[in-house]
């Protein structure tokens, strides 16, 4: 009796260990796995705009003196409401040469952000990135996630954006920079920056008042003698 | 007395099964979606940034460990002190967003970050959490239940 009360208490023992031991095991991979995939990765293909020193940022006019980052995610209403508000006045900024502008396309809202970052990456190299960051707000989708921006949509939008170059097409349909989207994620965490948009000028955050406040902006910039 | 003693092992067994699929499920879809994690444990504004991002990356995984160990009940008394550890923790970290005036989704259930001034839940956050606590003490007090692995080891050994 005692003999088999042994018995049974040994096999219960194995089966608790063995479970115990398996989902350890499941934990560990998981973080080890969680860890190295949130890194940054130096060998990702990237456009040639592109560069570690900023954060994996899409830099267009380089030498220009207030800097300004910007961290959004293509299918975040918030940045449609920023870009409908600012983003007029920032291209022509831009166009004009007057800031340097640093864009950090966050994916943190899923695959479709992925696929939408990526391709508008795909546009730099042939010098329509602001064109094609409009059009993608302009046609962003009023549900994350719900299927609606493909390559092959995503495609179109370059298209619309005035970007129908073989290049662009094959570099969406590849997904080419598909990896570099990571290295933004990786370097935004670095930075703080905990939701999107948010906007740095010159190193410093952005009133969160001044998003939707153009007036407000505007002022900012001229403080910097941005007129 | 005897009522209780029949109903008990029912009730541990509903309240591992709570508790654990929450855990389970909490960590699952925050172990989907790491980099959104890191971005709502930094949102709080409690950590050293890369503390904050290596907990972001951890802690869904930890999560999914202890609700696995609740739901088959396999060292309930720690799976249970943990989880309940846990939520008082969130509840602590909750508590001092609101006090503080951010504006955060507490990314319990992935999601997470800042929000827009009006749209949080601190309240129904915080009282989810304090039930979930009141779930893991009881657990902690009476872990054994139907249907657990640690259960078959009760007659040989009475306590872990």
């Amino acid at each position: 009796m005692s003999k088999k009360k042994n018995v049974s208490k040994k096999t219960d023992n194995t089966t608790r260990n063995i479970a115990i031991g398996m989902i350890l095991f499941v934990v560990l991979i998981g973080v080890g796995f969680s860890v190295l995939s949130n890194k940054t990765n130096s060998k990702v293909s990237i456009p040639s705009t592109v560069s570690a020193a900023d954060g994996y940022g899409i830099v267009l006019n380089k030498d220009a003196k207030v800097k300004v980052d910007l961290w959004e995610d293509f299918q975040c209403p918030n940045c449609r409401n920023f870009e409908a508000v600012a983003g007029g006045y920032i291209n022509d900024l831009v166009r004009a040469g007057k800031i340097r502008v640093a864009f950090h396309p966050m994916t943190f809202i899923g695959p479709e952000s992925i696929l939408a970052a990526a391709a508008a990456a795909c546009t730099v190299d042939s010098g329509k990135f602001l064109e094609m960051h409009m059009a993608l707000y302009e046609n962003q989708p009023a549900k994350e996630n719900s299927g609606t921006w493909t390559n092959a949509a995503l495609k179109v939008i370059a298209a619309t954006a005035g970007d129908a170059s073989s290049a662009t097409q094959s570099c969406i349909d590849s997904g080419k920079y598909v990896n570099w989207t990571k290295n933004i994620e990786a370097d935004a965490a670095t930075k703080n920056v905990n939701s999107t948009p948010t906007m740095f000028i010159n190193g410093k955050q952005l009133d969160q008042t001044h998003y939707l406040n153009l007036a407000a902006l505007k002022a900012d910039f001229a403080a910097l003698g941005v007129k | 007395m005897n009522k209780f003693m029949k109903v008990q092992p029912w009730a541990s067994l509903l309240a591992r099964l709570v508790l654990g699929v929450v855990l389970l499920l909490a960590g699952y879809l925050k172990a989907q979606s790491p980099s959104k994690a890191q971005m709502a444990v930094r949102a709080y504004r409690l950590l050293p940034v890369s503390i904050a991002n290596l907990f972001g990356l951890v802690l869904p995984w930890l999560e999914i460990g202890a609700g696995i160990l609740l739901i088959v009940g396999i060292a309930v008394r720690y799976s249970s002190l943990f989880g309940g550890a846990l939520m008082l923790l969130f509840v602590g970290a909750i508590s001092q967003a609101w006090a503080r005036g951010l504006s955060i989704d507490c990314g319990c259930f992935g999601g997470g970050g800042e929000v827009a001034a009006g749209h949080t839940k601190y309240l129904q956050e915080i009282l989810r959490d304090l039930g979930l606590t009141a779930t893991a003490i009881f657990l902690y007090l009476y872990p054994h239940g139907k249907f657990g692995i640690d259960k078959a080891k009760l007659e040989g050994a009475h306590l872990e």
